[in-house]
């Protein structure tokens, strides 16, 4: 009961006040950039010097301030806000409008989560192995080598990468296609279907695993050359204990443990999607929907993603803090 | 051992697999050979399940415009015509501009096969006229009296008072109210309604679309003989056309270079790597300086005319007489582009009908600098100038005269900072001892302009150009590239920009008060409010002699009394220049590359036989044209 009262209640407090302040942020933060989502459309409408005469455009504006759901004060606004929040309807996209932004999350969250989870999930699982093998035998040749490459390659933006993948495996070496032209596709679950997304996804996702995996690479190295000098792998060591077992249990489980909340942390950026490769590969996700939402003033799409993001993401925090005591036997809530 | 044998053949599996397909496949398994794929200018399409465009925004360019829509008539810029294209004629108004008659083509049919009648256009006017949440409500309602048919191919618009441009809510210059299906519309919601598919009156129908927008693609009709392109010019070449929208310059480069892409938008650095590495890539024009310099729209600079101190015309003009136009344009387009000391492109029909017979006027125009000095500002001599620099450059630039004004404009402002400096002084500037400007009021002189975040965009290339010119001429400048920009401009919250200087003209004809209206008094917003239209009307200024001539212009036929016309905008154009609101740089030029591959015989500069862009709505008056290559 100690444990409820001292830290399970107060931490759900916590959890619900980083939720409410981190929405209303989210609602205040795009109406304060100056941008006007109504005449963004209309000057997206007039860009290429299409007709409308200027009596006709005030009164649409007038029109589309309604249908956005943009009269009335800030206050109310707000009140509407939490409404929509709480019926899990987030109103229509105000650039992409009539489409409702549920739909949009229908449609390209499943592209990220495909593309984003498993790219990250395989960059965490090689990263790890390899930096942890490397770290544990850093002294030998083949290691200081690996490392070297990917000191080089870690620094490398995602955009620029995936240009140079592009260039090598798409024009110099054509085998893979240039961009996304068969994605998008509604899901047929048929092998054809599936050898399309694999070949489409093939680059980004190379892009992916590749730098992240060389971050995750450098955090355990570092990690597992520190552990490997802690005192009870010394007396393990000392005592006869076989490399393998050493190095597996002694060492990369304790690695392991700062790895496995960042993981929990990335994933929960899954929302926000990887705006950069997206935009290289032309590939259907969160990213670009994001970035065309927040360059566009497009105050429900912001909203909707941020929402699920924010929400994700103190989920996240609050079960890893919760279940870390299973993991890590030495930490206990008092 | 095995498991490393396994290993192998599953690497070496996996790339057979992939090399098999390497190249982009088509959606549905469509031919190449048969297939046009030009590159979607506004990207993906945010609301791919619609195609309703006439209840807003929904990326019309994804070959909706283009391919599915026939307008009652289309300008072509690069012709300087006006193609008739459901109407079979230009429109009748009766004397006082009371009645508009429009003549409807015969023969031909909706893709459902129902026939396009005079109750099409009625039941389009009628709905726009009571319906407030469609986009041309404005017009309709405000001067449609009565809308009725005197036969299957003759409508009638009585109107509540008299105008002589209401035909001009029904040309297609990238947009206007076109014709609606009255069988489909009249048993749906227009607001709501999805249409699709889309019933097309034009030559093509939907075939497929991706649900994330990144492409659309469309059939060439079966019966396109019944529609006014293929009445007009014949059957459209590509039996498929695919609309695809990239995300970045270097995908759009690659699929050029890779074939998977016939007709693309690049930027100018874009548009020298295709042609530089496309064996098969050609550009508008096949030499120097490649890209298509006949685009109705003028690019420039933009004061807000409401901010003190750009409310005063001689600051203005001194601003404008501080830009060396030479070094501004090698700034600014690699010295590319015409430049046009007009607010009005440089395109065939306008070099024509007004700035070759404005070229004495010019000459002569004054500047008063005060204490009885007049300075002549124009210098026919800046073609030559920009040959000779462009020539320094390495580039290869024609010897004739003809030639030199064809790619550099006819004419602009003399670079006199001294002028300049003589005008600032009138109007109480002063110089400071470091050499920088000070307003009259004694603080320092900061200019801060409201720019594009896109780099490769025409007016944050401007608005670099201007910085530096202005930076060299002793005022600090502060380049403030913003997302927020259309907002910012749109509301009057800015005091220099780079939005286009006017308002885009027609390009084709000699009418001119689609650039004039906007700076009607009765129009000027204050601050804070937004303007309806950014290009020319966010300047916030307006002058009595022009509302005068405006005024004029709404009584004057631009079909019957062409020269009476032309002469009104020549008045309307010299007020402009006297008065300077925003300034005229050069004229839009589209980095266009063609890949000849599959498909020849494009609109290129030797043959400008229609307009060269893909996004613009008389794209499929070009697809006739067009020649396949591996067929």
């Amino acid at each position: 009961m100690r444990f409820v009262r001292d830290y399970l209640i107060p931490r759900l407090i916590q959890y619900v006040l980083v939720i409410f302040f981190g929405i209303t942020a989210v609602f205040l933060i795009p109406r304060l950039t100056g941008q006007d989502p109504v005449l963004e459309v209309i000057a997206q409408i007039q860009t290429q010097g299409a007709s409308l005469d200027p009596v006709a455009v005030k009164s649409l504006m007038e029109s589309l301030r309604e249908l956005y759901g943009l009269k009335g004060t800030l206050g109310e606004q707000y009140l509407t806000m939490w409404k929509r929040i709480f019926s899990l309807d987030f109103g229509p996209s105000l650039f992409q409008f009539p489409a409702p932004v549920s739909m949009l999350l229908r449609i390209y969250l499943p592209w990220t989560i495909g593309l984003f989870a498993t790219s990250t999930i395989l960059a965490w699982i090689l990263g790890n192995i390899l930096g942890g093998v490397a770290g544990y035998f850093s002294q030998k040749r083949w290691s200081k080598v690996l490392d070297a490459v990917i000191m080089l390659i870690r620094p490398i933006p995602h955009y620029i990468f995936g240009v140079i993948l592009l260039i090598l495996f798409a024009y110099l070496w054509a085998i893979f296609p240039a961009g996304g032209l068969m994605l998008g596709r509604k899901a047929v679950f048929n092998l054809r279907f599936v050898m399309t997304v694999l070949r489409y996804s093939f680059l980004p996702a190379l892009t992916l695993v590749i730098l992240g995996g060389a971050a995750w690479f450098q955090q355990m190295k570092l990690l597992v050359q520190n552990i490997k000098r802690e005192d009870f792998v010394q007396y393990a060591s000392a005592g006869g204990v076989k490399e393998r077992i050493l190095i597996s249990r002694y060492v990369m489980r304790n690695a392991m443990l700062p790895q496995v909340t960042q993981l929990a942390l990335v994933l929960g950026q899954v929302f926000s999607g990887v705006l950069m490769v997206e935009m290289v590969f032309s590939y259907p996700g969160m990213g670009l929907l994001l970035y065309r939402g927040v360059t566009r003033g497009d105050y429900n799409l912001v909203m909707g993603i941020t929402v699920l993001s924010i929400f994700t993401i103190t989920t996240a925090v609050l079960v890893l803090d919760l279940l870390y005591p299973l993991l890590d036997p030495r930490i206990r809530h008092r | 051992m095995r498991g490393k044998w396994i290993l192998v053949v599953g690497i070496l599996s996996l790339c057979f697999l992939v090399t098999l397909s390497a190249f982009a496949e088509l959606p549905g398994g469509i031919p190449r050979e048969e297939t046009l794929i030009v590159d979607q200018l506004t990207g993906r399409v945010g609301t791919p399940s619609n195609f309703n465009l006439w209840a807003g925004w929904r990326w019309q360019d994804r070959g909706l415009q283009q391919l599915a829509m026939e307008p009652l008539w289309t300008v072509d810029y690069a012709t300087g015509e006006i193609i008739p294209g459901l109407a079979s004629e230009m429109p009748i108004y009766n004397q006082d501009f009371t009645q508009m008659t429009v003549k409807l083509r015969e023969g031909i049919t909706w893709s459902d096969g129902v026939p396009i009648t005079a109750d099409d256009v009625v039941f389009t006017i009628d709905l726009h006229a009571q319906n407030g949440n469609l986009p041309y409500h404005g017009p309709m309602a405000e001067f449609v009296s009565k809308a009725y048919k005197t036969d299957d191919h003759t409508a009638v618009v009585e109107l509540k008072k008299p105008n002589s441009r209401f035909h001009t809510n029904f040309l297609d210059r990238w947009g206007c109210l076109r014709i609606m299906p009255k069988h489909v519309f009249e048993k749906v919601d227009p607001v709501t309604f999805e249409f699709n598919p889309p019933v097309s009156s034009g030559p093509y129908v939907l075939y497929d679309y991706d649900p994330a927008g990144f492409w659309t693609l469309w059939e060439r009709r079966e019966d396109w003989d019944k529609t006014p392109t293929g009445i007009l010019y014949g059957k459209p070449q590509p039996k498929y056309v695919l609309f695809q929208a990239f995300e970045s310059a270097e995908a759009r480069i690659l699929a050029q270079l890779r074939h998977e892409l016939d007709m693309a938008q690049h930027t100018l650095e874009g548009l020298r790597a295709v042609l530089e590495k496309g064996n098969t890539v050609r550009a508008w024009r096949k030499e120097w300086p490649w890209v298509v310099n006949i685009d109705p729209c003028i690019t420039g600079i933009m004061f807000n005319n409401m901010v003190k101190p750009y409310d005063n015309r001689e600051v203005r003009w001194a601003l404008t007489l501080a830009i060396d136009i030479v070094d501004y344009m090698a700034i600014a387009f690699d010295l590319m582009a015409p430049v046009s000391a007009l607010h009005l492109p440089p395109v065939p029909a306008y070099k024509e009908a007004f700035f070759i017979p404005m070229e004495d006027w010019l000459k002569n125009f004054e500047l008063d600098l005060g204490n009885g000095e007049k300075f002549k500002p124009y210098d026919p001599e800046v073609p030559l100038k920009l040959a000779e620099a462009a020539k320094k450059r390495g580039y290869a630039v024609p010897e004739d005269p003809e030639a030199i004004r064809d790619l550099f404009g006819l004419g602009w402002w003399k670079y006199a900072p001294d002028v300049a400096e003589k005008l600032l002084k009138k109007n109480g500037f002063t110089r400071g001892d470091d050499g920088k400007w000070r307003l009259p009021d004694g603080s320092p002189w900061k200019i801060n302009i409201v720019a594009d975040v896109n780099v490769a965009s025409h007016p944050l290339r401007n608005a670099t150009a201007v910085a530096e010119a202005w930076r060299k001429f002793g005022i600090d400048v502060n380049l403030s590239p913003t997302e927020a920009r259309e907002s910012l401009i749109l509301n009057g919250e800015f005091e220099v920009c780079d939005q286009w200087p006017a308002g885009e003209p027609w390009g084709a004809g000699v009418d001119l008060s689609r650039t004039f209206n906007v700076w009607h008094s009765s129009l000027l917003t204050p601050i804070g409010k937004p303007v309806a239209l950014g290009p020319g009307m966010a300047a916030r200024w307006a002058n009595p002699k022009l509302d005068a001539i405006i005024d004029k212009m709404q009584v004057t036929d631009p079909f019957a009394d062409i020269e009476g016309t032309r002469l009104l905008g020549i008045e309307a154009l010299k007020v402009v220049v006297e008065d300077m609101p925003t300034i005229p740089t050069y004229g839009y030029c589209g980095a266009v590359a063609w890949d000849e591959y599959y498909w020849t015989n494009y609109p290129g500069a030797e043959n400008p036989y229609s307009q060269p862009y893909q996004h613009w709505p008389n794209f499929k008056y070009m697809l006739p044209f067009l020649q396949p290559k591996k067929q």
